[in-house]
């Protein structure tokens, strides 16, 4: 694999990562029912 | 761009995944640490919780009823959940930032005074904010104590029961006949998809 393309695998998992921690933490703020 | 930026870039966003993951994983036991911690001087000789009486007044800066007495001081008092917070209230568009001030009672449930189902939500975890009010509401066993003060009047309950139920499912927040505290949470920590239902019996009024 070429530095080049690792890199940006890379960046796509962080970008990812970032994804989930926006996603569980908008979960964790809506409380209601229903 | 060089062969050398993607080759220490790398690194960078590698340090980077582990850090953030890392942080998803680790970060919702944190405040379990907090509690052990305190529980040890918040428990009377025999390992029980501290009445409600004597958690408020160990919190208090004044005496409790007379801190009380000012309706703007309504509170939740848990000793098994070490917790003293404002009970805030207010219309459901607003429940964002209600549920960031202390324990919010639902604007359509009944209140402690009228009898009936009041029903009391409260954040347990998130990301901004690890350590909620209701975190430790899975510590709760059946004949915990549970004190409310609302217009300045203490009322105690007993925690009757414990339930996980589905986000959807409404009905714990129904009115009732008998009169009840329901305390709502969201479970599990990580992608809280269901909700943590407390619901406590009057033990007389003080």
């Amino acid at each position: 694999m070429t530095d080049k393309k690792r890199f940006f695998i890379l960046l796509g998992l962080l970008a990812a990562s970032l994804a989930l921690l926006y996603y569980l933490n908008s979960n964790a703020q809506n409380i209601l029912l229903g | 761009m060089s062969r050398k930026f993607y080759r220490r870039g790398s690194h960078v966003l590698l340090a980077l995944i582990i850090l953030i993951n890392g942080y998803i994983i680790v970060l919702p036991f944190a405040p379990s640490i907090w509690y052990w911690w305190q529980a040890k001087s918040n428990t009377t000789s025999d390992g029980k919780p501290l009445s409600v009486k004597e958690a408020s007044a160990k919190a208090a800066k004044e005496e409790p009823e007379a801190f009380h007495a000012d309706m703007s001081h309504d509170g939740l008092v848990i000793p098994r959940m070490m917790l003293d917070t404002p009970l805030v209230e207010g219309p459901e568009k607003d429940s964002f930032n209600l549920l960031n001030k202390g324990a919010w009672r639902l604007p359509f449930a009944s209140t402690p005074d009228k009898g009936g189902n009041t029903v009391i939500a409260g954040h347990r975890f998130s990301y901004t904010g690890p350590r909620g009010i209701f975190y430790y509401m899975n510590q709760l066993r059946a004949g915990d104590e549970i004190g409310l003060w609302y217009k300045g009047k203490l009322y105690l309950y007993s925690v009757a029961s414990s339930r996980t139920v589905k986000a959807t499912e409404v009905s714990v927040q129904q009115p009732t006949d008998d009169a009840r505290l329901t305390l709502y949470t969201c479970t599990p920590l990580w992608n809280p998809t269901d909700r943590l239902v407390i619901v406590a019996t009057p033990k007389g009024n003080m």
